[in-house]
Order: C-alpha cells, then sequence, then structure tokens
C-alpha cells in the first residue's frame, strides 16, 4: 500500500485530503505543523508528499529544500498545493524541486489524478 | 514617459541655444537704425537748406549781372551795326568770363525780336528781321516792355534747369529800344548739392556701422543677464531643480530672475511633496497587493475545503444522493466556483494594476490559440444560453510578444463580458486580423456582442474599476466590474490599447489591439499557448 504524507496547517484541509486519498486506497498520513512534518517525513521518507506553501512555523518552500538537501528525502515526490496561484509560484516550486503543482481551490479528481501520476499508478498521456 | 519628456524640454532648449546673440544683434538693428533715420533727416534737411540758398546766391548774382551787363550789351548791339564783329566778340567774352554760371546772354527788342546771340563761345547776329527768332514766352515778351527788372526760372533747357533775367537797357535819353535776357544754369549748384548727397550717403552708411556696433557693445550687459536667466531656466528645465537664477542687473530683468527663482522654489517643493507623496501612495499600494493576496489566501483555504468536500458528495464518494441534494451540491459547487473566479480577478487585479512586471512580457504568443482555447472555456456557457458564437481568424496573424497566462486572462475577460451582456439566442463573433497602428505592426483583436451596448458617454469609463453602466446591472449580470479594468491593465502593460465601439441597445464591440513587436526586440522564441 502506497503511503502519502500530508502537510498543511489547515486541518479542515487535511481532513479533506486525508478523506480524498484514503478512498482511494492509501494509507494517509497528516501534519498541521511544518517542523513536525518535516521530522516524520525525514525520519521515514513516504511514497509521496503533499505540502501546502503558506504555513506559519516553516513555510513550505523552506521545508522542500530542506528536505531535498537530505539524502533520504531527495526522491520523495512532491505534490506542492497552494493558494498562491499564478505562474511565478509554480515556476518558483518546481525550481526548488517540487514534482508538481496544484492551485487550491483544487478538485478532488485533480488531486487524484496527480497522485496517481507522480505515484506512477497512470501513465503520463493526455495531459 | 519622463525620459521622453526630457528629451522634448531639452531639444526644445536647443532651438533656443541656436539663437543665441539674436537678441543683442535684435538691439543693435534697432539703435542703428534709430541713428541712421535721424541722421537722414538732418542731412536731408541740410542739403535742402543748402540747395535752397545757393539758389538764391545765383538768382542774386544772376540779377545783378543782368542789370550790370544789359547797359553794355544793348551799346554793343548798337555798335555792332556800324563795327565788325570782332571788337562785339571780344567784349562779349569780357562779359561772359564775368559769371561762369551764364549759358546764354541774348539781346532783344521790345517786340520779342532777337537781335544777337551769344551761347557756347559763339555770337550770333540776326539782322534780317524776318529770319530772326522771337521770343514767345508770354511771360518774358511781357517782361520785355517793362522797365524792371524781371526774373523768371525755367526747367527746360536742354535738360539743365536754368534761371532767365530780364533787364531791360535804357538809353541816356531814356529811349527803351533793347532789353537783355541773360540765361544763368544750376548746373554747378547741382553739381555741389550732389557731392552733399554722395557725402551724406557715406557718413551715412559709416554712422549705420558705427552705431551698429557700439549698440551691440552697449546691449551686451543686458543680453548677459538675458542669457544667464535662460542658463538657469535650462538647467531646472533639465531636472535640477535645485539651481537658481544669480541676476543682479538691479532692473527687470532681476526682478524676472527673482520670480523665476520663486517659481522654482514652488515647482521643487510641490515636486518634493508629489515625490513623497507617491512614495506613500507606492508604499499603500504594496500593502494593498499585500493585503489582497494575505487575504486571498485566507479566502481559498475554507473554499478548497468546500469544494473539495462538495465534489466528494457529488460525486458520490461519500455515500448517495437524493435528487433534492444533489441539486443543492450542484448549486452550492456553482457558486463556490463563482467566488472562485471573483477571488483570482481580484488577485489578478491587484498585481496588475501596476501593469504585469516587465519581465513576463517575453514570449511569442500565437493569439490564434489563445482564442480558440478561451472560445473552448466559455462554450459550455454559450450553448447554454443558446448563443451563436464565430470565430473569424485572418490566416497570416502575427505573434505577439507578451505573457501568454495574462493575455489569456485578457481574452477571457472581454469574452466572459460578451457572453454575459448578450442575450438568449443573440450572437457572438470573435475576430482578429494583422493590423498597424501607426508604424507599429499588430494584431487587432475585435470581439462583438449583440448585448444592451454601451452609451456612447459611458464607452471610456467602462474600463474603469468597480465601473457597471447601470447599478442595477450588478443584480442582474453580476461581477464585480472588475473584468474590463483588468482587460485595460493587461493591454496597457502590453502597450496595446483597448476601446469600445457601441450603440446603446445594438450591441457592442470590443477592440484589443497588441504589437507583434516590442520596440527594442531581437529574436523571441514562439512558446504556443497552452
Amino acid at each position: 500500500m502506497k503511503r502519502v504524507f500530508v502537510v498543511d496547517d489547515e486541518p479542515d484541509v487535511t481532513d479533506l485530503l486525508r478523506t480524498i486519498l484514503e478512498v482511494e486506497g492509501y494509507e494517509v498520513e497528516t501534519a498541521t505543523d511544518g517542523r513536525d512534518a518535516l521530522a516524520r517525513v525525514m525520519e521515514e521518507p513516504p511514497d509521496l508528499l503533499v505540502l501546502d506553501l503558506m504555513m506559519p512555523s516553516l513555510d513550505g518552500l523552506e521545508l522542500l529544500r530542506l528536505l531535498r538537501a537530505d539524502p533520504g528525502g531527495a526522491a520523495v515526490p512532491v505534490l506542492v498545493v497552494s493558494a498562491r496561484s499564478g505562474h511565478q509560484h509554480q515556476l518558483e516550486s518546481l525550481q526548488r524541486g517540487a514534482s508538481a503543482y496544484l492551485c487550491k481551490p483544487f478538485s478532488p479528481r485533480e488531486l487524484r489524478r496527480q497522485v496517481r501520476l507522480l505515484l506512477g499508478l497512470e501513465a503520463e498521456a493526455g495531459v | 514617459m519622463a525620459p521622453v519628456n526630457a528629451t522634448q524640454r531639452s531639444g526644445g532648449f536647443q532651438a533656443v541655444g541656436r539663437r543665441q546673440g539674436r537678441l543683442q544683434v535684435r538691439i543693435a538693428r534697432y539703435v542703428a537704425f534709430a541713428v541712421v533715420v535721424s541722421l537722414a533727416v538732418s542731412a536731408v534737411a541740410l542739403i535742402a537748406g543748402r540747395q535752397r540758398s545757393l539758389e538764391r546766391s545765383l538768382e542774386r548774382s544772376a540779377r545783378t549781372y543782368a542789370a550790370l551787363a544789359s547797359p553794355q550789351l544793348a551799346d554793343m548791339a548798337e555798335v555792332f551795326r556800324s563795327s565788325g564783329g570782332r571788337l562785339l566778340r571780344q567784349r562779349m567774352a569780357r562779359l561772359l568770363e564775368l559769371n561762369s554760371d551764364v549759358v546764354r546772354l541774348e539781346v532783344v527788342d521790345v517786340q520779342g525780336r532777337v537781335h544777337l546771340r551769344w551761347e557756347d563761345g559763339e555770337s550770333h547776329t540776326f539782322p534780317d528781321s524776318e529770319t530772326a527768332p522771337r521770343v514767345e514766352d508770354p511771360v518774358l515778351l511781357g517782361a520785355l516792355q517793362e522797365l524792371d527788372i524781371s526774373a523768371r526760372r525755367l526747367s527746360t533747357d536742354g535738360g539743365d534747369r536754368v534761371y532767365r533775367v530780364v533787364a531791360p537797357a535804357v538809353e541816356q535819353w531814356g529811349r527803351h529800344a533793347f532789353s537783355v535776357i541773360a540765361t544763368f544754369s544750376y548746373a554747378s549748384a547741382d553739381r555741389e548739392i550732389l557731392t552733399s548727397v554722395l557725402w551724406s550717403g557715406m557718413l551715412l552708411a559709416v554712422g549705420l556701422a558705427l552705431s551698429f556696433l557700439v549698440a551691440a557693445i552697449l546691449a551686451r550687459p543686458i543680453t548677459r543677464h538675458v542669457e544667464e536667466l535662460r542658463g538657469g531656466a535650462r538647467r531646472i528645465a533639465d531636472g535640477r531643480l535645485e539651481e537658481r537664477v544669480q541676476v543682479s542687473s538691479g532692473d527687470e530683468i532681476q526682478e524676472l530672475a527673482e520670480a523665476f527663482n520663486a517659481m522654482a522654489d514652488t515647482l521643487q517643493q510641490t515636486i518634493g511633496q508629489l515625490r513623497a507623496a507617491y512614495r506613500e501612495l507606492e508604499s499603500l499600494d504594496q500593502a494593498k497587493a499585500d493585503l489582497v493576496a494575505n487575504f486571498s489566501h485566507e479566502l481559498k483555504t475554507p473554499l478548497t475545503a468546500l469544494r473539495g468536500y462538495l465534489e466528494l458528495l457529488a460525486d458520490s464518494s461519500l455515500g448517495p444522493l437524493s435528487p433534492e441534494a444533489a441539486r443543492a451540491v450542484a448549486v452550492c459547487e456553482k457558486n463556490v466556483a463563482r467566488l472562485t473566479r471573483r477571488i483570482e480577478e481580484l488577485v489578478a487585479l491587484s498585481q496588475l494594476e501596476k501593469g504585469p512586471a516587465s519581465d513576463l512580457i517575453r514570449e511569442a504568443v500565437a493569439v490564434e490559440a489563445l482564442l480558440h482555447g478561451v472560445v473552448d472555456t466559455v462554450l459550455p456557457r454559450v450553448e447554454e444560453k443558446r448563443i451563436a458564437c464565430s470565430l473569424d481568424l485572418a490566416a497570416d496573424l502575427p505573434a505577439v510578444v507578451g505573457s501568454a497566462e495574462h493575455l489569456e486572462r485578457a481574452f477571457l475577460n472581454l469574452l466572459d463580458n460578451a457572453v454575459k451582456f448578450t442575450p438568449d439566442g443573440g450572437s457572438i463573433r470573435v475576430a482578429a486580423e494583422a493590423h498597424e497602428q501607426g508604424d507599429r505592426p499588430g494584431v487587432l483583436v475585435a470581439v462583438s456582442d449583440t448585448g444592451v451596448g454601451v452609451p456612447v458617454g459611458e464607452q471610456l469609463r467602462v474600463f474603469d474599476r468597480f465601473y457597471q453602466v447601470d447599478p442595477s446591472a450588478r443584480r442582474l449580470y453580476g461581477g464585480m466590474g472588475l473584468g474590463l479594468s483588468l482587460v485595460r491593465s493587461i493591454v496597457e502593460a502590453h502597450r496595446g490599447t483597448v476601446w469600445v465601439e457601441s450603440e446603446e441597445g445594438q450591441g457592442a464591440t470590443f477592440f484589443l489591439w497588441l504589437p507583434s513587436r516590442p520596440p527594442d526586440s531581437g529574436t523571441v522564441p514562439v512558446v504556443s499557448a497552452e
């Protein structure tokens, strides 16, 4: 079973992500604090990290940088889910090592598809 | 904008620079003119007076000469009858030597018959009374009979001006048989006057040159002050607002310089205030943009939860729904989508009203692809309202340089606007063609609808923020009045133009022109729109 780790400072959103992903049959872990999340992810790298950008204690971009600097976390695919829209932010996230970018408010259907793509459960065709 | 203005200003002053010294020349010219006119007037008066006096003196000496010469001549006429012509010639020559101005002497009897004439060094006698010349001039004829000396001026005698004197010769016993007509030429007097005129002319020329030079030298201090004033004005115009003009001429020019300095003080102060106000506005604007960004984040987080759960409900991931519940969920979803769109608009606007960052405007964007994309986007709503939508793109559309993301937003907003205001069963036409504006090549996009139209007086204001043609339109059509202002911000950031043509009730056509080449670009890689 694929293990997905969800980081978002808003508990309602982590709950939503958990609901969506568990329906799909993934094992879901959540964190609402960046520092806590980083420690846990580094300890046991998940198959996929779903990451919010704007968080109080540790910013998502900073978390991403620290994760990519760690040998254990360098290979973890990261799906950034952020309320920031616009090419600029997407570009910045991708440059920092994110694998994909999804704008809030996102569609659960789109999220499921992105997750399947990043986990290698669906071919890239038709994008 | 600012550099362009500066160039224009300094350009204007360069033109002034070429006129350097003109004021000095002009002053010198006026002074020289005045001097020469007064000199000329006095010269003319003097010469006229001199001429008159020369003529008087000639006439006086002519009358004296005639009075003295006439008895002798009359005697000679008598003597000539008996003696030979040689003695006559000698005596005549002596008489003529007495006055160089006399050109002709005639001895005439009271009937006007000429007996003897001396002219050009030769004497002529007319013994035959039939062939002798006669005096025809009635005034002279009248004078011949008088005993008083009579004089008259005649201007026609071979072209020269002459003065004629009739002098009676009365014999000792009182017989008045002859008179003498002496003709004097003004030629020598005229020569003298001509010489005076020539001398005066030369003096005038010298006076003109001298007075011009002197006036130019004297005008120098005045024009120097004016030049100082102009130099100061130029420096201030070039943006050196702290510059002041130093003129201490103690006259109106100094007053002008002081007034100018006062103006520069005010200008400097005002510009300082404006700059401070502008900085404040900039920081406020940034604060507002930050506020909008933060606030939109705060809005989107709850919307994320709403949209996510609503979609899970709608696709029955959380269990089956009754038809009523499904309808309610669909309404919620629609409104969440609307709310999301509005927030996106607001965010985009707050970023764009400063103009999208110029480094974003760099891709070569294929307009036709963008237009196909946005038409596809609005297609569901177009079909829902049974609107006939046509897309009419010219084959040779050049790519425009810009930000595909922003241009797509602009086209979408125009099309959204058209769909919103076109009634059910209406039509929308989207056209694009290559079009030059001024000398700049570009693409003209036209979006026409059959909606309510825009009244003429409102056609500029539709692009203002939060503007609605009719306040009630907000309830009827929705939206915040941000869409078109966003279009304008985007287009202006691309150095394009946007305008609307419409007659109220006849629909409206929105035109959007974008340059296909930036003013200073090399080659731009073509990036097709997604």
